[in-house]
């Protein structure tokens, strides 16, 4: 079914307007003159008649004269033309319908159609007409922006499937082929430590995949695959990579986007340790403060690099816009990432709404808003 | 024939090791875990064989070799580099991906023992290699730093800290902070890798380091020369002296 008869609610709703509508025509005959009766009988029956003329007409009329695509005038025409023809036949109905009363109940019926009010009924089919052309038009309207909404949300969500997918895939090459490097070292030197390191990619590999970009994670969580992350790359920078992670249990509850925290610490040892001849720290620091979850990523950088500090802020500068852009998807402008480098530490802070799973209302709100 | 390892990763040079062990023919005279140690050895131990990792803290391996000379037969050690890949393709140079296979290794052996035997035709390698090296400079451009090697030292000089460039025989001198440095270098090659906004050619023989200069004066009839904050002078040739006021514009 289509436009207002297709629930049964809003038909429902359709008649009894119409009913009204009856009723009003038949008061206005009987204060014409006419009996209640009369007026009722001759009145109800053509109204509904019409109710459904008009009800099917003006929905092809609408759909025929869709209103972001026709000229004014041309919808104006496009409907008043019919409009006319169906109020036309409407007054010949009512003709017909008011003798074929005075044919059948002779003594009862007293004729209540007369030249002016077949006129006034003319006048008000087309009223009526271009009312239910209104009413279709608006139905039509508020389809289609629901339309646009769902599919809106459909895309927002393909959007951040494929972001995680990319991120996911973003995984450096490097840090795979020189992991695996380092397997095939140690199968020979240490065949218990080869073993614990397939284990931990493995274990990497399985916590990035079991993430979906729609729902958010506990810090707890991503830290997990942060520690699985950390472990790997100790195994190869050996005594270089120290690794440090400071939570407040609070905070370990809170809620954030999959997969945020471990490219800033996979940043710190690609571009911070990993530059360092010497040994350097990564540390990781959470703290719930009111309503605010405050991230902090740090790491020690070459102290040789400080004149062109630029250097490291140009490597790391795509996967901290990513992550701030990240943030701002999910929690809107409550959330927000800065970094700096003071002295020879590179600092990387994030502060978002803290959520926890036990509330997880402002997810979706923040989203909307 | 005599072979050094440079990686910055313990496993990824004890890997090497192991393997080169079972070789008869190698011994390894070196083993080191940055770039600066690599040039170090490279100068003093002469190896016949450097077996390089390319991503290494502050020098990566392409900078070993701009630095340490491609005396040294070079096999570059990567782990993923489709970049570097290709450059090596291009220059016909040898490679290992990480991680790799006992018979991947011996025939990069058996290919720089064919070359030790038979030395190219002179400087064949050596042009291959500064080849690759100045593909690689074409990437990072503008250029951040200055790699000099002063005997076994290397010294970093950003660009920012150079007043200006003279050029001298085969060689160009970088006047910094009141020291000269010279590099083996063509100071054509030299003003295409430095950024056009901050260095200008001013004459055949100089580039200045626009940031760096006080004044530029009237000498003669119609010549000019740039006077720096340092107090050095830096004569302009005509031509310079029309880049200088276009920029100025």
């Amino acid at each position: 079914m289509h436009g207002i008869f297709a629930s049964w609610r809003a038909a429902l709703l359709y008649l009894l307007a119409w009913l009204m509508l009856g009723l009003l025509l038949a008061a206005m005959l009987a204060v014409g003159g006419a009996g209640w009766g009369a007026s009722l009988v001759f009145a109800v029956p053509l109204v509904y008649v019409y109710a459904f003329a008009t009800g099917f007409s003006a929905y092809y009329v609408c759909r025929a004269y869709p209103l972001d695509r026709r000229r004014p005038l041309a919808i104006a025409a496009g409907v008043g033309m019919p409009a006319a023809c169906v109020a036309a036949l409407w007054c010949a109905m009512g003709a017909a319908w008011n003798s074929l009363l005075a044919a059948l109940a002779p003594g009862e019926y007293v004729p209540v159609a007369s030249g002016p009010v077949l006129a006034s009924m003319f006048g008000l089919g087309v009223i009526l007409y271009g009312l239910a052309a209104a009413v279709h038009y608006l139905l039509i309207e508020s389809e289609r922006v629901r339309q646009l909404e769902t599919q809106r949300l459909q895309m927002k969500l393909t959007a951040q499937d494929a972001e995680l997918r990319m991120l996911r895939a973003q995984v450096d090459p490097h840090f795979l082929f020189n992991s695996l490097n380092s397997i095939s070292a140690l199968t020979s030197l240490d065949p218990a430590g080869a073993r614990d390191m397939t284990v931990q990619l493995a274990e990497f590999f399985r916590l990035t995949l079991s993430l979906r970009a729609d729902s958010m994670v506990t810090l707890a969580r991503e830290l997990q695959l942060v520690r699985h992350f950390v472990a790997i790359e100790q195994v190869r920078f050996g005594d270089r990579l120290r690794f440090e992670a400071v939570i407040d249990p609070a905070a370990a509850a809170c809620l954030l986007p999959p997969m945020l925290l471990q490219p800033l610490v996979e940043n710190a040892i690609k571009h911070g340790i990993g530059q360092m001849i010497d040994a350097g720290l990564v540390r990781v620091e959470a703290v719930r403060a009111g309503s605010l979850l405050r991230i902090r990523v740090e790491n020690d950088v070459d102290p040789d690099s400080a004149g062109d500090g630029t250097n490291h802020v140009h490597g790391t500068g795509l996967g901290l816009d990513n992550v701030r852009q990240r943030l701002a998807t999910a929690c809107g402008h409550e959330a927000g990432a800065r970094w700096a480098r003071r002295d020879n530490r590179f600092i990387v802070e994030l502060a978002l709404p803290a959520v926890t799973a036990d509330a997880p209302q402002s997810i979706t709100e923040s989203e909307g808003a | 024939m005599r072979v050094i390892i440079v990686d910055d990763e313990p496993l990824a040079r004890a890997v090497l090791r192991e393997h080169l062990g079972s070789q008869a023919d190698v011994e390894i005279v070196g083993e080191c875990a940055n770039g600066f140690e690599a040039v170090k050895a490279i100068a003093e131990l002469a190896p016949d064989l450097a077996f390089l990792d390319i991503q290494m803290p502050r020098l990566d391996g392409f900078e070993v070799v701009e630095l340490a000379g491609a005396k040294t037969h070079y096999v570059f050690v990567t782990a993923y580099d489709q970049f570097a890949l290709r450059a090596f393709d291009v220059h016909a140079l040898d490679y290992l991906l990480k991680p790799f296979t006992r018979e991947r290794l011996a025939q990069a052996l058996a290919h720089a023992r064919a070359r030790l035997a038979a030395p190219a035709p002179a400087g064949q390698g050596e042009a291959a290699m500064r080849a690759l090296v100045s593909d690689v400079q074409a990437r990072h451009q503008p250029l951040e730093r200055v790699l000099i090697r002063d005997g076994a030292r290397v010294q970093v000089l950003p660009v920012a800290r150079i007043e200006y460039v003279e050029a001298q025989d085969d060689y160009v001198a970088f006047y910094a902070d009141g020291r000269t440095w010279l590099k083996n270098q063509r100071m054509a090659e030299l003003e295409s890798q430095l950024d056009p906004r901050a260095f200008l050619r001013v004459h055949r023989s100089y580039i200045v380091n626009l940031g760096a200069i006080a004044r530029i004066e009237p000498v003669g009839k119609d010549g000019h020369c740039a006077v720096l904050k340092s107090g050095a002078r830096v004569p302009i040739s005509r031509s310079g002296y029309q880049k200088v006021r276009d920029l100025l514009r």
